[in-house]
């Protein structure tokens, strides 16, 4: 694939799920891209929490993506309904602090499953949300 | 349980303005379980500050620490030698936690992270039910264990009012009546008999809000 991606720092945090062979293919991604994408594999979308965007977003990511199975396609049945529970929480958050809520992204995939990550993670790094950098990664 | 919510962050933001060197701490028992004062909020508030500071220019250092209970001496004593490195303590427990804590370290202003709210029980994931006001004057077992000076819109001792319907009641639609409860649960007991006593008016003398009150129990000193 030769699709162009934006200079932005992503972390991208997704649902091991989606991809039995995520461990071999997020690295074709993290090669190509170096240390400006970073992935994070969860067991299940559901164990993700607000503390992680957070986190992310301290450490200068400009954009955190979470990426969920299909809907009612969770193997712990509720696990992506409590993920976009736990991102909406963290946008209000930090938008009580003055970023822009859209920096963190949910993404419910489409069935059939499964799917390589890192191609699915290419096409919507190709068309960011948001293009500029966020303020604490400019600081 | 005591439970608590979180300051809107722009009161929490003014009232540690005045101070660069914060040591935010949580308190591991009933705010934890409330999702308000734990290890997990203290994290989020410490990050969320962190970050306003930042996108505001302004200096700030943090320390997170979190005591398995803020209202207890023993384990408040775990902040002596850390607390006089800090200029100020942002705490995330409750009322009972901040006012003990600060009694302890009287040269440093504690600040409240939480604003405490009511006793009550985990219904289920993310919902908390007030259930006991604390009136120092407990007739629970009359009641099937239900009480009605906190479930009770209109606190009665001698109910029904009548103005329930479907179960749910007159004042407050969407709460379940609290002397439908009763009823059917002193039903379930076979206890209705209870129902035909006058019960007297609480001892209010007790109740929260009429003064400071205190619990001495000299075989605990």
């Amino acid at each position: 694939m030769t699709t162009t991606i934006p200079d932005l720092n992503v972390t991208i945090f997704f649902c091991q799920q989606l991809d039995p062979h995520q461990d071999a293919n997020r690295r074709v991604l993290e090669k190509k891209l170096g240390p400006r994408v970073k992935f994070f594999p969860l067991p299940c979308s559901g164990r993700i929490e607000p503390l992680h965007f957070l986190r992310a977003l301290e450490a200068g990511a400009d954009l955190v993506y979470l990426i969920t199975c299909p809907e009612k396609a969770c193997r712990y049945q509720q696990g992506n309904l409590r993920a976009r529970k736990r991102i909406a929480y963290a946008q209000k958050l930090i938008q009580e602090i003055g970023l822009d809520p859209d920096r963190l992204i949910l993404i419910t995939t489409t069935p059939p499953l499964p799917k390589r990550i890192d191609h699915l993670t290419q096409k919507f790094l190709a068309e960011p949300p948001l293009k500029g950098r966020s303020l604490l990664s400019k600081l | 349980m005591i439970t608590a919510e979180r300051k809107p962050l722009d009161e929490i933001i003014t009232m540690i303005s005045p101070f660069k060197k914060l040591l935010i701490v949580g308190c591991g028992s009933c705010v934890a379980e409330c999702a308000s004062g734990g290890e997990k909020e203290v994290g989020l508030l410490g990050s969320a500050l962190r970050m306003d500071a930042r996108l505001t220019t302004r200096e700030m250092e943090t320390r997170e620490v979190t005591l398995e209970r803020q209202c207890v001496y023993e384990f408040i004593d775990q902040l002596t030698g850390l607390i006089d490195q800090y200029d100020a303590v942002l705490s995330l427990g409750c009322g009972a936690g901040v006012q003990a804590v600060a009694e302890v370290f009287p040269q440093t202003p504690i600040l409240p992270a939480l604003n405490t709210l009511f006793l009550g029980q985990t219904k289920e994931a993310g919902l908390w039910l007030e259930n006991c006001r604390g009136c120092g004057d407990c007739r629970l077992h009359l009641f099937a264990d239900i009480c009605p000076i906190t479930r009770c819109a209109k606190q009665l001792f001698n109910g029904p009012c009548g103005g329930s319907q479907g179960g749910h009641c007159e004042v407050h639609p969407d709460v379940p009546c609290a002397w439908h409860l009763v009823i059917t649960g002193l039903e379930a007991q076979g206890r209705l008999d209870l129902l035909e006593a006058v019960y007297p008016p609480a001892d209010w003398s007790k109740k929260q809000g009429v003064g400071f009150r205190k619990i001495v129990r000299e075989d605990q000193q």
